[in-house]
């Protein structure tokens, strides 16, 4: 092996890390993180053997012989949901089989990608917010509990997007989002409103839900990826706990029943 | 029937799938396709629930179409399935029947009343729906994309010439 194939090598086996660990930080399933990286490998004349572990990728690219070119591992930085990466990353590596990219053509459309700017966080508190209405009036909810369920996502989606700015535990960041929600709902409840306060309150958590890692704990179990599953689920029932204990405290505060 | 209610219902179900996309950064060319298919799925279960389907079966059906519709929708805006079926199946999420699970498991950590067997049932009850339709939500958008990948990866050219 010479060592302008070792440097080839070196550069995709680092590149296909970085496609991996965005993948797995924003959210991916284990399937759609193996399959995308082996395209990429494929693409590339490599065999890749990958094992995805819930905080980091691990990588092997071997020739066509066996010979091992590459050998590395990636742990992800942060966490958290971004399907514009991976819809990006899933059209790169069709576009970059359909175009024949070269590795450093691939390497500069992924950092076009990640560089991409998220929807302004007025707008996002905003949709949420509305959204935190909708499910309220899903549940059978009116008008005032509809506003309520508004004003308490978005004071709660506010106070966690803070949280996370901060760098605190996520799974803090959401109890604090709850009980910021979950506070202000109860507000108008003690203030003597008629309202149905099961609407308001079990609504203005909502926002909270872990509904990416609940639905692909069970990509994941179906995938035979069991192991991965499984953390995926203990981390969405966290997030679940952590978004009782938030509700809970604020009717321990409100001393509601 | 009352078709004004289920259709206001799949209306705000719609703009509950959206919030989500957002907040997920999802490409801006799927938002139209993620409120259509909250608005889809809302529609049905609203619909069987009227039917006096059971609730984890009427989520399941909701769930189902938009795991089925989001296989076309993938091909149509280039994105994989999940992005615009995660979305859209989270206005079906239970969340009452989780908050009454929570409240119930709070209560039974109280004193054992004449009531305490029927706050365990209730709560046993509100439980078993609420994991059942979670998990009926992620089957319902699992499968199809299960079912359906098989055909997308023949169209892989396999074995490229670099140069």
């Amino acid at each position: 092996m010479d060592q302008r194939e070792n440097n080839e090598a070196k550069e995709l086996g680092s590149l296909l890390l970085d496609v991996g660990v965005n993948l797995l930080s924003s959210g991916a399933s284990c399937s759609r993180i193996r399959i995308t990286m082996r395209r990429l490998a494929t693409f590339n004349n490599c065999v890749a053997h990958i094992s995805v572990a819930p905080k980091s990728v691990s990588l092997t690219l071997n020739d066509d012989e066996d010979n091992t070119l590459f050998s590395g591992m990636k742990s992800i930085a942060a966490q958290g949901v971004n399907f514009k990466t991976i819809s990006g990353i899933s059209r790169l590596s069709w576009e970059a089989l359909e175009k024949d990219f070269s590795v450093l053509q691939i390497r500069d459309e992924l950092n076009r990608l990640l560089a991409l700017p998220h929807y302004p966080r007025l707008l996002i508190l905003f949709f949420v917010s509305l959204a935190g209405s909708g499910f309220c009036f899903t549940f059978g909810g009116k008008l005032p509990e509809m506003i309520i369920a508004f004003g308490a996502t978005f004071c709660g989606l506010f106070v966690r997007q803070e949280a996370v700015k901060k760098k605190f535990n996520p799974y803090i960041c959401v109890f604090m989002g709850s009980l910021v929600a979950s506070l202000f709902a109860g507000a108008f409840v003690k203030a003597g409103l008629d309202i149905n306060f099961e609407h308001a309150f079990a609504t203005s958590v909502l926002f909270l839900i872990p509904g990416v890692p609940l639905i692909n704990c069970f990509t994941d179990l179906i995938d035979g990826n069991i192991l991965n599953g499984l953390i995926r689920g203990i981390n969405a029932l966290m997030f679940a706990l952590a978004i009782a204990l938030g509700l809970l405290a604020a009717m321990l505060i409100y001393n509601l029943k | 029937m009352d078709w004004i209610t289920i259709l206001g219902k799949a209306f705000w179900c719609g703009w509950g799938a959206l919030g989500f996309g957002i907040l997920f950064n999802v490409p801006p060319r799927t938002l139209f396709a993620i409120w259509i298919g909250g608005a889809m799925g809302g529609f049905l279960k609203f619909t069987l629930l009227q039917l006096t389907a059971g609730v984890v079966l009427a989520s399941f059906a909701g769930a189902l179409v938009v795991g089925f519709s989001s296989i076309p929708i993938a091909h149509f805006r280039h994105v994989p399935p999940m992005i615009f079926a995660i979305p859209s199946v989270i206005p079906l999420i239970p969340g009452v029947f989780a908050y009454r699970t929570m409240l119930g498991l709070m209560k039974l950590t109280g004193t054992i009343g004449p009531d305490y067997t029927q706050i365990i049932s209730e709560t046993v009850n509100n439980g078993a729906k609420t994991l059942f339709v979670i998990m009926s939500l992620a089957m319902g958008v699992a499968v199809p994309m299960h079912l359906m990948r098989q055909e997308s990866v023949k169209n892989i050219r396999l074995h490229k010439k670099k140069h």
